[in-house]
């Protein structure tokens, strides 16, 4: 097919691309599950994306989707770039995802509720004891602590990234309080407004109900009928405040931050017009460290004193649970398909990234004289930052790096440089391959539930491997087909 | 509904009918100033009496000019009440609890505030004119509408409008201390036939969006006894005393019964006051201590809003 109207720019050989698939001619050809999509691109003036891709950034500006961006002035409130052009995964490989995800968050809650009581996969050996136990985001008060169902994990945000063999890696299990699923809805509401006849034209499988899968799996996780579930919120100064006020108002419970909030003989309640009322369930979107002044950090202001013993009595249930951090460690990382294995009998189906550990010396060394082709991160990281990106670093860069890794080799983790596959994106220079990845929305109550697809976050900076909001990343929809 | 929701609903809706009042109040006395630019700047400085502002002020060591109030009362980053301030406190709290008002009320808010910085980028502050005080304004009366139009009749709605009528009500008695009790004569006599009185007055009544009010209802010239009585006791006028006391016991009755008794009691006394009081009695009481006694009274009202439906114990 040739290209009538549209120049589009090719992704470089040796990067696989979801929708092209670069060939020797001047020929494009698109990937089956991109017909449909390529067709009308064709048949729209140049114009089309232009025009509406400004009518989405007035609305998003407008309707104030916006994050928080730490580091500047006072916090500045940014807008998230939405690209309009779709991210297009087919059932077939869905599925497989689906099936994938759950194995995979089944396995992770076996392993909460075992190393907070039992213990049975240290004992076996499988994991060395230190690595757990040290571990900072293990939190010893949770211990011999019941978690109603053993539903440690109620919301997960899997990274997954497609390298250039075509084939799936899990890059990080987000496991504390991942967000991003407010951007997906919004990148689809916004898709059904600005482009409504490629919604008529295919079957794109929906999303939209991702709250009501939210709100059913948060009352499920309390023990008694009909619970008051609030979510928890740092407040409006946080980055995702927006996602915060967006899932409290689409699920219609109350949004509280730590203020509203007081334990009395052990219970939680909220602050209201009418006096004091009961909470059963929180969703907190607030860490650890920060819930409980008793507990925990005694100078946070963000959390309520005495929650953590209400929550070890059973008379509130926090989701997620406490200390589910170790779990999505880099350095526990690695460990995961063994654990799909020891609590569930199974062959991992999805695939972890090769990870070298820079605690062991002879994985240290590796990692040191490999700089240049590795990615390598802090095993508490998060966002984008503190990490190194061999092939896109330089020589000075990496001597810097490498010192720090040396002064504390147990902080660190390195992996090869995935290529990420990349999807067209319509930037200033028209269009061209962004490179991406997909964070899936995995929700456990009494069963395991998601939506078709996720939030595919784009790295907007030509040939950037980045594709963290705080660092300049984008979005995109996620359109899942009919099968 | 939580405490601190109920907050800042009420206070989003304050700090818009406070930048709509700041707007109106520097309005006529921009359009006063006009009539006789040569006049001393005592009249420039009503704005600041109004708003109990004059420390402030000072402090900025500016000549007490008609441009440097404008500029001090609209833009400056420092006053709290500066309409910049004020819009800058209504988005702050509307976004706060933007999950528990409409997302059109959101969004004309937001509208508001991000073309609020434009202007601010292009404005001169010593050159405000007319349309600025105009455009305020209008955000203000287009939020209400908004608000009308879209929010359910529950409890977010109710504070919304709590916050609105009891600013109002500050402001109108404010705007009476200042622009009538205190400028004019002691002993209160009728000077209709004086032309600057009835340029004052009549710029009182704009103020207020009541001088076609008053025109129906009193079919004459402007007198000083009359406008007192229509800004206090007219039951149709928007912004009297009287309207804004009937919206405040109103709203309050529809607010939790329980929580809500004492500043429920404290409402229905001042209204009580508004509703059998005659204007011959105010002045003979005197107006300024009869407006003294009702900003009081308000300031209770506001305490025991706070302390009943905010404070959450």
């Amino acid at each position: 097919m040739s290209i009538a109207m549209h120049a589009i720019k090719m992704p470089p050989g040796h990067h696989y691309d979801e929708m092209l698939i670069p060939s020797s001619t001047n020929e494009i050809s698109t990937r089956e599950h991109y017909r449909n999509y390529f067709q009308w691109l064709n048949s729209s003036p140049e114009q089309t994306l232009t025009q509406r891709r400004a009518q989405a950034d007035l609305l998003f500006r407008r309707i104030g989707i916006t994050f928080t961006v730490y580091g500047e002035e006072g916090g500045t409130e940014r807008l998230i770039p939405s690209d309009v052009i779709p991210r297009v995964i087919t059932a077939d490989e869905w599925d497989y995802l689906e099936r994938g995800l759950t194995q995979r968050v089944h396995a992770i809650n076996c392993f909460l509720a075992d190393i907070y009581h039992d213990q049975k996969i240290l004992k076996a050996n499988l994991i060395p004891s230190e690595q757990i136990l040290g571990n900072a985001q293990f939190q010893t008060k949770m211990i011999g602590v019941n978690v109603p169902h053993n539903v440690y994990v109620s919301i997960t945000g899997v990274d997954i990234v497609r390298n250039n063999d075509g084939k799936y890696y899990v890059l990080e299990d987000n496991l504390r309080v991942p967000s991003g699923v407010s951007y997906m809805l919004m990148n689809r509401k916004m898709m059904m407004r600005l482009f409504p006849e490629l919604f008529l034209q295919q079957s794109v499988r929906p999303v939209e109900h991702y709250p009501s899968l939210l709100l059913q799996t948060l009352r499920e996780a309390s023990t008694i009928d009909n619970p008051t579930v609030a979510l928890l919120t740092p407040g409006r100064y946080n980055s995702a405040y927006f996602e915060h006020t967006f899932l409290a108002q689409q699920m219609g419970i109350e949004l509280v931050e730590g203020q509203d909030l007081f334990v009395k003989d052990d219970y939680v309640y909220m602050r209201t017009t009418t006096g004091p009322q009961r909470v059963d369930v929180m969703y907190r979107r607030l860490d650890d460290v920060f819930l409980d002044p008793l507990a925990f950090r005694p100078d946070s202001a963000l959390g309520v004193p005495g929650l953590f013993e209400a929550y070890r009595k059973g008379n509130i249930v926090i989701c997620n649970a406490i200390g589910t951090g170790v779990a999505d460690d880099k350095s526990i990382y690695p460990y995961v398909p063994e654990m799909i294995k020891f609590y569930l009998g199974e062959e991992p189906i999805l695939n972890n990234v090769p990870t070298y550990q820079c605690r062991k010396p002879d994985e240290l060394s590796y990692v040191l004289a490999n700089l240049k082709d590795l990615v390598v991160k802090e095993v508490h990281g998060a966002g984008g930052y503190g990490m190194l990106v061999g092939p896109a670093s330089t020589e000075s860069e990496r001597e810097t790096f490498a010192a720090v890794v040396k002064a504390n080799p147990s902080n660190y983790i390195a992996q090869p440089t995935l290529a990420l596959s990349s999807c067209p994106c319509f930037v200033d220079a028209g269009i061209a391959p962004r490179h991406i990845d997909l964070r899936p929305f995995v929700l456990t109550g009494r069963e395991v539930r998601m939506v078709p697809g996720g939030l595919t976050r784009v790295a907007l900076k030509e040939g950037s491997l980045v594709v963290n909001s705080s660092q300049g990343g984008g979005t995109k929809d996620t359109w899942v087909l009919g099968a | 509904m939580l405490s601190r929701v109920a907050s800042h609903l009420y206070w989003m809706s304050r700090y818009l009918e406070r930048a709509e009042n700041m707007a109106r109040i520097l309005d006529v006395t921009q359009s006063i100033a006009m009539l006789d630019p040569s006049a001393d700047s005592g009249g420039a400085m009503t704005p600041i009496v109004i708003t109990e502002t004059a420390e402030e002020f000072a402090a900025t060591g500016l000549p007490a000019t008609y441009a440097n109030v404008v500029a001090f009362l609209a833009w400056d980053r420092f006053h709290p009440s500066s309409i910049r301030n004020c819009i800058e406190s209504t988005r702050e709290n509307a976004r706060a609890v933007r999950g528990s008002i409409t997302s059109e009320m959101w969004e004309n808010i937001n509208d508001t505030w991000i073309a609020f910085q434009e202007t601010a980028r292009n404005t001169d502050p010593l050159m405000t004119g007319n349309d600025f005080f105009e455009w305020v304004k209008e955000r203000s009366h287009l939020f209400r509408g908004v608000t009308f139009a879209t929010a359910r009749r529950d409890q977010p709605y109710h504070f919304t409008r709590l916050g609105t009528f009891l600013e109002r009500a500050d402001n109108t008695a404010r705007i009476l201390n200042v622009k009538y009790a205190q400028e004019a004569p002691d002993d209160f006599q009728e000077r209709s036939d004086d032309q600057a009185d009835y340029y004052r007055l009549s710029a009182v009544l704009r103020s207020v969006s009541a001088l076609e009010a008053y025109r129906d209802t009193y079919r004459d010239t402007i007198e000083a006894r009359r406008v007192a009585e229509i800004m206090i006791f007219d039951a149709k006028l928007p912004r009297s005393l009287r309207f804004c006391m009937d919206e405040t016991t109103t709203v309050l009755d529809l607010l939790p019964k329980d929580s809500g008794r004492i500043p429920r009691r404290i409402a229905s006394e001042i209204n009580a006051r508004l509703r059998y009081g005659t204007v011959d009695e105010v002045l003979s009481y005197g107006l300024k201590r009869y407006i003294a006694d009702f900003l009081h009274d308000m300031m209770r009202l506001g305490e025991a809003v706070n302390t009943s439906f905010m404070d959450g114990r």
